[in-house]
């Protein structure tokens, strides 16, 4: 009889969202946490695209009507449009307008290198190789469960051989079974 | 207030069950879907400390109730504790103004112009008054040292309400800490009621200006007055303060306190003078104040100007640093000010003598023909501390190149105006400043 496996359970993680996502490569700010991993950094990526402040018009969005101490706005998005290409780049990520502008310009910088380098821009590598990565990763615990669950019908091979039977008719019964369930 | 529709509010659900409450003071599923991703941060950061100390919490819990707070209009950044002022995060605390975006950008356009400005005094001084969470200094002395040495800095920030210059000191130690830049300058938080005539008797509540000045030994003259006084008179208090406003911040802090004879508008404009008059003793070169709009900022721009000693008088918009007269509807074209950035009129800047250098102006027409209201003490820059007198010997001969005996005889062109304050009795039976803001329904 095949024993109850028992699963560790996986440690409680925090869904990943853009703002730390972001934050994980752009901002130092992990006092807070007891302990987080670092990064591997990435190699041979190629070198970010230096950007210009006369390149970019910059907009704070905001309603219109009566600011200063009349209203307490929560919200400080920056929008960024860059005049040669004309993208858009709207950040509404933290609550300060000065992190905001910074990613703004961050993701600015990341969708004009995808308009001129295409394939080799540093955001497309990086989801490549982040691609790779996880399929390397499924394949290994495709195998893992694989060679496990081998290992199971090895242990229920022995105990069926005790038993007498063997692997042939094991899986006979099976299909008789499943047969039989069929046609009740 | 038009209504949500239906439509809006069943797309909202769609995407989380907690957004539709969040509707309400939002008014924008944009906007709700940030708070609610900020909330549910705070709330996920609440549970990693306690976690850290070996409790447990209940976080869809905690978030009910924080979602169930801010759907009432508890403005968000009570709720979670902290705004962010520029690069600085300022706590909040009921009881106290939290600080606006638009302040900080103020704030921050005028230090640029003070980082690059030449011949800056060995010791700048600025001071804030009404400063509430303490921002104003604080961000000014970050964005004064951020990158490398500058003159020393002494900033000190004035509150009539002892709620404020409780946060304002524990903001001061938690910045201290947590950034270097702001170590450096010499900050401190004073008591003190800028409304209350320096001259007349008072026996109890928070003293005059000057008065506490004297009594911490502190300097009388300073080069840069910055304030966010009160400015909304009670009508517009009414009408237009949104909601979370009206409720839950104090009225002490955004509404000046009622004068007997004195229409509405008069009211929401009763800190300037007094303002000025202490811009005119302390003799500083620098004046920002922040203002509602357009028309208060021209009601005081006039009143400036009345007052003839100052060499230029400029509005700054919310944006003050984007490019000037961008928006063809702007009204900047035809007004006797000049107005600089884009967004509504946020503050009213006047400068000097030196201020004008610092700034790197000139002179506008609109200048004082007459002298300026240079005086002795405005060249003797005594330290208090070590008590001799240093004589700063460049000014004898700065402003209008006469010498300095012919500018010294002449005295201001006309007195203090002390009419404001004789109406006003110093030791009144129950003093505004000791009412209890008025909260709204829980």
């Amino acid at each position: 009889m095949p024993l109850p496996r028992i699963l560790a359970l996986p440690p409680l993680l925090r869904p990943p969202t853009t703002t730390s996502a972001l934050r994980n490569h752009i901002l130092p700010s992990h006092a807070s946490r007891p302990f987080h991993i670092t990064p591997r950094p990435l190699a041979n990526l190629p070198p970010r695209r230096p950007l210009f402040e006369s390149e970019f018009t910059e907009t704070f969005l905001r309603g219109s009507g009566p600011g200063g101490q009349k209203i307490n706005k929560t919200s400080c998005a920056v929008q960024l449009k860059h005049l040669p290409t004309g993208i858009v780049v709207k950040c509404q990520e933290t609550r300060s307008r000065a992190q905001n502008r910074k990613l703004a310009r961050r993701l600015l910088q990341d969708r004009i290198e995808e308009m001129e380098l295409g394939e080799s821009a540093r955001t497309v590598v990086k989801r490549r190789r982040e691609s790779e990565r996880k399929r390397s990763r499924g394949k290994k615990a495709r195998r893992k469960y694989r060679k496990l669950a081998e290992g199971e019908k090895g242990e229920d091979e022995e105990g069926v051989e005790e038993g007498g039977g063997s692997d042939g008719e094991a899986l006979g019964e099976a299909t008789r079974g499943d047969g039989a369930s069929k046609v009740g | 207030m038009p209504r949500l529709p239906t439509s809006l509010l069943r797309r909202a659900y769609a995407l989380d069950p907690y957004l539709p409450a969040l509707l309400g003071p939002c008014r924008d599923l944009c906007a709700a879907q940030n708070e609610l991703r900020w909330l549910r941060e705070h709330v996920d950061g609440v549970a990693e400390k306690r976690r850290a100390r070996g409790g447990t919490l209940a976080r869809a819990a905690l978030l009910r109730e924080l979602v169930g707070k801010r759907a009432r209009g508890m403005p968000l950044q009570y709720i979670l504790g902290t705004e962010w002022f520029g690069e600085v995060e300022i706590r909040c605390r009921k009881g106290v103004l939290i600080p606006r975006q638009d302040t900080a950008a103020s704030i921050s356009h005028l230090v640029r112009f003070l980082r690059d400005a030449p011949n800056l005094p060995s010791e700048l001084r600025v001071l804030d008054l009404c400063t509430g969470t303490g921002c104003i200094p604080l961000l000014f002395a970050h964005d004064f040292y951020d990158a490398s040495s500058r003159p020393d800095l002494r900033i000190l920030g004035v509150d009539v309400s002892e709620k404020a210059l409780e946060l304002a000191a524990h903001n001061l130690e938690r910045t201290r800490k947590a950034q270097a830049s702001v170590a450096k300058g010499n900050i401190s938080f004073l008591q003190a009621d800028i409304l209350l005539n320096p001259f007349a008797d008072q026996t109890e509540g928070p003293p005059s200006l000057k008065t506490a000045l004297n009594l911490k030994r502190m300097p009388q003259f300073w080069d840069i007055l910055i304030s966010n006084p009160p400015y909304i008179s009670p009508k517009e208090y009414w009408k237009t303060t949104t909601r979370s406003v009206r409720g839950f911040e104090p009225k002490l802090a955004l509404v000046p306190p009622p004068d007997a004879a004195g229409t509405d508008t008069e009211q929401g404009d009763a800190f300037y003078r007094p303002l000025l008059t202490i811009a005119q003793d302390v003799e500083a070169k620098i004046v920002l104040l922040e203002i509602a709009d357009l028309d208060q900022a021209l009601r005081v721009g006039r009143r400036v100007r009345e007052m003839d000693i100052y060499d230029g008088i400029e509005i700054w918009c919310d944006q003050p640093d984007a490019h000037p007269n961008t928006a063809a509807e702007d009204p900047a074209s035809d007004s006797e000010f000049p107005i600089f950035g884009t967004g509504n009129a946020r503050t009213v800047l006047c400068h000097r003598g030196q201020g004008t250098q610092w700034l790197q102006r000139t002179p506008s027409p609109h200048a004082p023909t007459s002298t300026p209201a240079d005086t002795t003490e405005d060249c003797a820059h005594i330290s208090h501390d070590g008590l001799e007198p240093s004589f700063d010997k460049t000014l004898l001969h700065a402003g209008d190149g006469r010498p300095f005996h012919e500018r010294t005889l002449k005295s201001r062109k006309e007195p203090v105006d002390w009419e404001h304050w004789t109406g006003k009795p110093a030791n009144a039976a129950a003093p505004w400043y000791t009412k209890e803001p008025r909260l709204g329904r829980r």
